[in-house]
């Protein structure tokens, strides 16, 4: 177990767990933090994790955790590694089962008074359009060639569909399609796995969520994202479903029986990894990368059945529903970093991190019931952070203990009582993400705030709730 | 033997304990379908699937097992109560699953992991693994 001794303040909500901590760490372990949370950090497996990745060959700076790490399996959730694409390894662990899980946020041209009389239609109408639960199928059922075509082009094929509109893509990380993607080296196992779940939403923490700006923190910034005091905005999250839940499960076994031909011995086995450039490493990269498109697809034909809800009960009046942005937090991408003065091609993995590139919208959502945040990447991000930031308020309880200490009919009260329209199909999912489950996002969002990795541009807060 | 769930901030951890490694298998794959919690249609027995596999050591054969497991349980929405092994050794398995259609499933196991998995014969003769399943 970890206490604060292992521990060395660096900066200001930047501490270090030094190299020499464990003789199998290559690099340093960092996490960003704040005192308060540093002890909650502490008490469960994360920090354990998070030197476990430093241990990992190839891997370049630092371990780098959020101030929503919590204990995953394998690698922690909240946490950024960057491995060397010539000497590193790529690990299905780092990005996690639900490849390119992530949000999206709209803006309507509507404020909160003009919304109001029609909020719980409208809740009840976006729960019947948006597939929710599990094992619970789409309105597309894609066969063949037409399946693989959303593999390969991800968001670009549900507007060739009919399912968006062109200024969409312009608004998506990666134009909402990595065109490293090869179908083939998807299995028929995941295939069949994700078929009907195109436009679906599934259980979990994964919803949609009605909400209204709260606080403007930085005027200029969301004027440029056409951001304005009191606006409704819808905000989505979920990711590739089955299909992405296979590709981890498919590629971490065929890594499992290679890695010994590479010599990799590892802490813990879910960290199977490969040599980035070895043919397991690139064949994950781009079955990945499929399964990254395809839940870029699935927020883009979510975002369809969202605007036809909009149209149904708010008519022509309701105006339009526009892409403010759409960020991946489960996913590797190749970037470029210096490091002591020299120029890398990094693999960098992040698993329940951000992409935070200066100027970019970083969208951090809450737990249900709490505030949501807009926030801009800043250039401190390049320097510290490998361009992340954190992706969530990242959980606190088990969701057996959630369960035990909350009473669902009390939650659904509580959440009324606070003006938020709740349209859950699981009472059991509802309890599972009850707000006391979760770390508190406002601290969390001010040590990224105040750390200088990202710019809180406004908040946002909840008046319905759609889930599984 | 039995399976009992354990305490874990975002996933479900689970300790499995029997008195052969049949049984451990055979009760990890019962303890997965409580997690599930599905909504069994119990008119409708389904046909029997068979899970042949092999792996580099005990603990590699059950997770790969039982995520061909609950693979099938997603992809057919099934739910299976009884798996008898035709053949089962630390590396290598051969299992008929029989079950019931699932009107509907509960939760949502994205995957079972290699996470804390260690399939080890103690002292007095148990089986025991530790098992955790990505929610």
């Amino acid at each position: 177990m970890f206490n604060k001794s292992n521990l060395i303040k660096i900066e200001d909500f930047l501490w270090e767990i030094p190299k020499s901590f464990r003789d199998d760490m290559r690099v340093p372990a960092r996490i960003y933090t704040d005192d308060e949370m540093l002890d909650s950090i502490a008490v469960d497996k994360s920090l354990e994790q998070l030197v476990n990745v430093a241990t990992l060959p190839g891997i370049k700076g630092y371990a780098l955790a959020m101030p929503d790490i919590h204990e995953g399996y394998g690698f922690p959730v909240g946490g950024v590694a960057a491995f060397d694409s010539e000497e590193g390894v790529i690990s299905p662990g780092g990005i996690g089962y639900d490849i390119n899980c992530g949000v999206r946020l709209l803006r309507s041209e509507k404020t909160f008074s003009e919304v109001k009389p029609n909020l719980r239609n409208l809740g009840r109408t976006i729960y019947h359009e948006v597939p929710s639960g599990v094992g619970v199928g789409g309105r597309l059922d894609l066969k063949g060639r037409e399946f693989d075509m959303v593999l390969e082009k991800g968001a670009e094929r549900m507007l060739e569909l009919g399912y968006g509109e062109a200024q969409d893509l312009e608004h998506i990380e990666s134009g909402g399609v990595l065109h490293t993607a090869a179908p083939e080296l998807v299995s028929v196992h995941a295939k069949s796995r994700g078929r009907d779940q195109l436009g679906t939403m599934g259980a979990g923490n994964h919803f949609v969520e009605v909400g209204i700006v709260e606080t403007i923190f930085d005027n200029g910034e969301a004027e440029k994202l056409n951001i304005f005091k009191d606006q409704v905005t819808v905000l989505i999250h979920t990711g590739s479903r089955g299909l992405g839940h296979q590709i981890a499960t498919d590629y971490i076994r065929i890594m499992m029986k290679v890695m010994p031909n590479y010599g990799i011995v590892l802490p813990d086995r879910e960290l199977a990894c490969a040599p980035f450039k070895s043919r397991e490493g690139q064949e994950y990269f781009k079955a990945m990368s499929a399964g990254a498109n395809f839940a870029w697809a699935n927020r883009q034909l979510i975002t369809w059945e969202v605007r036809k809800a909009w149209k149904d009960v708010l008519g022509k009046e309701g105006g339009e529903l526009s892409m403010v942005y759409d960020v991946a937090h489960n996913i590797a991408k190749i970037e470029e970093y210096t490091l002591d003065g020299k120029r890398y091609n990094l693999v960098i993995h992040r698993k329940g991190a951000t992409r935070s590139f200066p100027g970019q919208p970083v969208l951090i959502p809450g737990s249900m019931g709490t505030n949501s945040y807009i926030l801009v990447g800043q250039e401190k991000a390049m320097i510290s952070s490998f361009g992340s930031s954190c992706h969530g308020a990242g959980r606190r309880m088990s969701r057996t203990r959630a369960r035990k200490e909350v009473s669902v009919e009390e939650l659904r009260q509580r959440l009324e009582s606070m003006g938020i329209v709740v349209n859950a199909g699981s009472s059991k999912g509802l309890t599972e993400e009850s707000p006391e489950a979760y770390k508190d996002v406002n601290k969390v969002v001010g040590v990224i705030h105040e750390a200088g990795i990202a710019k809180k541009v406004a908040r946002l807060k909840p008046i319905a709730v759609i889930k599984g | 033997m039995t399976y009992k769930i354990l305490e874990h901030t975002a996933d479900v951890r689970m300790i499995v304990q029997a008195d052969s490694l049949e049984k451990l298998f055979s009760e990890a794959v019962y303890g997965m379908m409580k997690i599930i919690e599905p909504k069994v249609d119990n008119k409708k027995e389904v046909k029997q699937r068979t899970i042949a596999l092999e792996a580099v050591d005990a603990t590699a054969l059950l997770i790969d097992f039982l995520n061909e497991v609950l693979l099938a349980t997603y992809i057919h929405k099934e739910v299976y109560n009884e798996v008898i092994f035709k053949s089962l050794s630390e590396r290598s398995l051969e299992a008929k699953l029989s079950g019931f259609r699932a009107k509907s499933l509960g939760e949502d196991i994205k995957a079972v992991t290699y996470h804390e998995a260690e399939v080890k014969k103690k002292k007095d003769g148990i089986w025991e693994t530790m098992l955790i399943f990505d929610i």
